[in-house]
């Protein structure tokens, strides 16, 4: 306990941020389920959160830092190369693995890197690294964010405000997990899979379908309708203010359970398998839905694995697969732009049910 | 980044699957274009053609390329140590005998697209850049993809591509869970998953070179080749491209088949791939036939009556026009002016551009959208070219300025760094961004809206125009003005989807308070909130013109004339969408189009296809 409180005045004396604690965020189930199995099964791809202002969309995120669990990295790889994927390792990492060298690995913290609005292009992608050209006259590439963001979280606050060609570029790296460089006479490429987490507040403008299709998981969030609820919030907050370090101390306990959590569940989620009953279910619901692409059931599937193993089960039942139904079919609905579509989520219910009674 | 998706894993998709393979049989099928929606494994296909092949590796053309990369530029290294100027090749020189691939082209920069296109149609390019001078010769298959719902490419660009596929859905229960299943089995162990499939894979390269081998030696029956021309005709494609193109496939079918000889069924096939995206217009354009059935119940008596009107306005002389719908009116109880009613919306088109580009004031700092694009003026915005540097400015394009410098760096004294930068050599950035427009849609909603069901076809063009204006990025209001108001439906926001959704719910019925809803359109768009004095603002206001509720004491169409001809040319635009139809038509709109000083277009102009079809089918279906 000393140490920690230690910890967080260090944290306070270099003028860092202390981050409202995640467990002491009161409500919003739907949305810390969906960071948490993200964080525990990255292909998920990402999360948007949806919702007005003022609920908690963006403190949440930054309350996930705090959570996130270590990986096994390359020592002195600039993208943070994570040896257990070997196919998506960078070249200088491949070659070292190729000549035969020992990999040295470090634990690294994976991290949330942010993305802002007002980023320009040649930092998000990297560009020509300036101080070795000049004194050194030979082209060296500089790695941008999505270099940073390799193995990590990427966070959009307001992605539906990021100008277009920024948008373009997140698309390709994250339909592809490879950031292509090709321009200010740089020809590099480099692994860029990250987890992208956006915010936004649909008052001020639609996601363009193409990056909305790229979350695995949307969340709709609303303000606590709860008074009690809604009172526990302010309180807290009040609390949090006064002295940020006594209430992330007094949240210690229940953060430790959070990190707990996940890295219980991401030792199940390794062992889990789906099985062709929930692959089944996927399929019938999106058919009866008339989603038209594979992402919706690709999704749906690996989501309710890890709503199971967050729950600590290797089982996963029909609550799971309700729940990642509701967070990873309600955006592939609509076909083209304008053609309205809600989910009936009575009749989703309605084939799980009929699904799972039958095993 | 090492191993991809095989071929052979992919389920379904069968007419992308065969494209891609005759683009492997035959060289001389340049250029390939895979639509779908989004998920429906466009990328993954395209990259797990490099299992099918030994010697050709996919090549990613990122989104954001850049020219220097793209065609070649001056090789640095060189320039510096030997002062010797030579050529750095590009993509478009590396994808030489590859495969070159471009995700969501239809977001690309209209120039890269075109640079591609004609050096993979021609073998060559020219490399006229700092400096250098040359012819390179390239040879590369073109492999693009893209969601026709972000955006279209233009017609000519369309028709360069010798085969253009799109992928099906795929509907039935036991190939998507197929699908979902191998999807997550190669995420868990790729390597199993590429094990198990690869004696199909070796079956199907095997059986590549063997149809490569033969392709040169198939031949077209005369009778087949001329069904082929016959093919062309029929579905109006313009120019030749389209025939060769087909032949070309039906051949690479017929050796992929191991036959020597074409068939009827390759040159189905082969039409399907090479010639859907050609198709002309002239198909669409054909009136409808005539309904059948015998219930005539007094709607659709209406409809017939119309439809006829519609149809053969000429036949008909005016005056009979004229009498006629002075008896449809009697017939069918045209409501009285003061009801109101909820129509439906028409089918959606294509639109023209009907905010003429080059009319329009470009100013700088703009919302980001699509519609225009403006040399930026900060530093924001995409990296596109250099040029000497103008004004005082700090946005140096340090690649093209080293590049610059490099060739004399021989002669200059360096003081110890790699190179010496004269101020001679400095290039800066110019930066392109897409512009956007703020859009309000002034829909008159008055009784005489809802005469010979206008609305629907209103609510049709208003649909296109924002699906229009939601590919390009502008902002849209909604305002409808009927009995003795104005209101403001939307404000305008980037979203026109909730436009889209307010449009049902338009009630038309009322007077025509014209005067009135022009002023309010202009006052919204010119103070407060959306009165930014740089955007490109405009209202398209959709109305027959016939304003009935005064202001002030003068007649409303003297009113209406000062309204209009006071807020012309003050910063707004005017779009004046005449929707006055039948006969006799009184043209108040095109007076008032002047007044406003605005552009007018009759609403069946707006289509790209001539909106007649697409009013004609609108009175014809059975809403």
């Amino acid at each position: 306990m000393v140490r920690e409180m230690r910890a967080i005045r260090k944290c306070l004396m270099k003028e860092e941020i202390v981050v409202y604690p995640f467990s002491a965020i009161v409500g919003q189930q739907d949305m810390k389920d969906a960071l948490l199995a993200n964080i525990i099964y990255p292909s998920i791809g990402g999360v948007l959160i949806r919702g007005e202002k003022g609920t908690a969309k963006s403190t949440t995120v930054r309350a996930a830092a705090d959570l996130l669990p270590e990986r096994k990295v390359m020592k002195g790889c600039i993208f943070r190369c994570d040896i257990s994927d070997p196919r998506n390792l960078c070249e200088s990492c491949r070659e070292k693995i190729a000549t035969g060298e020992k990999p040295v690995l470090e634990y690294s913290r994976m991290r949330v890197v942010e993305l802002p609005l007002c980023a320009t292009e040649d930092r998000v992608a990297g560009t020509l690294d300036i101080e070795h050209a000049i004194t050194r006259g030979v082209k060296k590439f500089e790695p941008g964010v999505l270099a940073m963001a390799n193995g990590n979280i990427l966070y959009v606050d307001e992605v539906n405000l990021l100008d277009d060609h920024i948008v373009d570029l997140l698309l390709d790296a994250a339909a592809m997990g490879v950031n292509f460089v090709e321009r200010e006479g740089i020809s590099y490429a480099h692994p860029a899979r990250f987890l992208l987490v956006g915010t936004m507040n649909p008052e001020e403008g639609d996601l363009r379908p193409q990056l909305l299709d790229r979350f695995g998981l949307v969340v709709d969030v609303e303000g606590e309708k709860d008074n009690r609820e809604r009172s526990e919030i302010v309180k807290r907050r009040l609390e949090f203010e006064r002295d940020p370090v006594a209430f992330c101390t007094s949240f210690q306990v229940e953060q430790q359970a959070v990190r707990d959590q996940i890295i219980r569940a991401k030792q199940i989620i390794a062992e889990l398998r789906p099985d062709d009953l929930l692959i089944n279910t996927a399929v019938r619901i999106s058919l009866s839905l008339g989603v038209d692409g594979h992402r919706s059931d690709i999704t749906l599937v690996k989501a309710a694995l890890a709503f199971a193993a967050l729950d600590g089960r290797k089982e996963v039942n029909s609550t799971d697969v309700l729940k990642a139904a509701g967070l990873s079919l309600p955006h592939r609905m609509r076909r083209r732009p304008f053609e309205e579509s809600t989910m009936d989520i009575t009749s989703v219910r309605g084939i799980i049910e009929s699904c799972y009674q039958v095993s | 980044m090492i191993h991809q998706f095989p071929f052979t894993g992919i389920t379904g998709q069968e007419h992308a699957k065969k494209a891609l393979l005759c683009a492997l049989v035959c060289d001389d099928i340049r250029n390939i274009l895979i639509l779908g929606n989004p998920g429906t494994a466009k990328s993954t296909l395209v990259r797990s053609v490099e299992s099918l092949t030994n010697e050709k590796k996919v090549i990613t053309i990122p989104q954001n390329v850049t020219y220097d990369r793209l065609l070649g530029m001056i090789d640095l290294e060189k320039a510096i140590t030997s002062g010797s100027i030579q050529v750095h090749h590009g993509i478009l020189k590396e994808g030489n005998n590859q495969i070159l691939y471009a995700d969501d082209i239809n977001l690309m920069d209209e120039g890269v697209i075109q640079c591609i296109l004609s050096a993979s149609e021609t073998g060559q390019y020219l490399l006229e850049r700092e400096g250098l001078s040359h012819i390179i010769s390239t040879r590369f298959t073109f492999i693009a993809s893209m969601d026709p719902s972000e955006g279209e490419l233009s017609s000519g660009q369309l028709e360069r591509f010798d085969l253009c596929i799109r992928t099906d859905l795929i509907t039935d229960f036991e190939m998507r869970s197929e699908i979902v299943k191998k999807a997550l089995y190669y995420e868990i162990s790729p390597d199993t998953f590429i094990f198990e499939c690869e004696k199909e894979t070796e079956t199907l390269k095997r059986s590549i070179l063997k149809a490569k081998e033969r392709f040169p030696y198939v031949s077209i029956p005369d009778g087949h080749a001329d069904l082929i021309s016959s093919l062309c005709v029929e579905l109006g494609v313009e120019g030749y491209r389209g025939d060769i193109a087909v032949a070309r496939t039906a051949k690479a079918l017929a050796a992929l088949d191991q036959r020597d000889e074409v068939m009827f069924d390759d040159i189905k096939l082969a039409a399907l791939l090479a010639l859907e995206h050609r198709r002309g217009e002239c198909k669409e354009r054909l009136p409808h036939p005539p309904k059948s059935g015998n219930e005539e119940t007094p709607e659709q008596d209406f409809e017939k009556n119309s439809s006829k009107e519609q149809k053969n306005p000429d036949a008909i002389p005016e005056y009979q026009q004229g009498e006629k719908e002075q008896k449809n009116r009697e017939q069918n109880h045209i409501p009285t002016p003061h009801q109101e009613r909820y129509f439906d919306i028409g089918s959606p088109f294509e639109v023209i551009r009907y905010l003429d580009e080059n009319t329009w004031q470009v100013t700088l700092k703009q919302k980001s959208g699509r519609r225009s694009r403006v040399i930026s003026s900060d530093s924001s915005g995409h990296y596109r070219s250099f040029r000497f540097p103008g004004r005082c400015r700090n946005d140096i394009a340090i690649d093209a300025t080293i590049r610059a410098a490099a060739p004399y760096q021989r002669i200059r004294s360096r003081n110890g760094l790699a190179i010496s930068v004269k101020k001679s050599d400095i290039r800066e950035k110019v930066r392109e961004k897409k512009i956007g427009h703020t859009i309000l849609f002034l829909v008159d909603a008055s009784g005489s809206m809802g005469v010979q069901k206008r609305m629907i076809a209103v609510k049709g063009a208003i649909l296109s125009l924002l699906k229009d204006a939601y590919q390009k990025r502008d902002r849209v209001g909604l305002m409808i003005f009927r009995g003795d108001s104005a209101d403001l439906l939307l404000p305008p926001t980037q979203s026109p989807d909730i436009a889209a959704k307010l449009l049902k719910k338009i009630p038309t019925g009322g007077k025509t308070p014209l005067a009135k809803g022009i002023t309010e359109g202009y006052l919204l768009l010119t103070r407060g909130k959306f009165a930014a004095p740089r955007e490109n603002k405009s209202i398209v206001l959709l109305t027959d013109g016939r304003g009935n509720v005064p202001l002030t004491e003068k007649t409303t169409r003297e009113e209406l004339g000062d309204v209009a001809r006071k807020i012309a040319g003050k910063g707004v635009r005017f779009i004046v969408v005449d929707t006055e139809c039948g006969f006799p038509r009184l043209g108040r709109a095109l007076v008032l189009a002047r007044d406003l000083d605005g552009s007018y277009f009759r609403l069946e102009d707006l289509s790209i296809h001539g909106l007649a079809g697409c009013v004609n089918d609108v009175l014809y279906s059975d809403r």
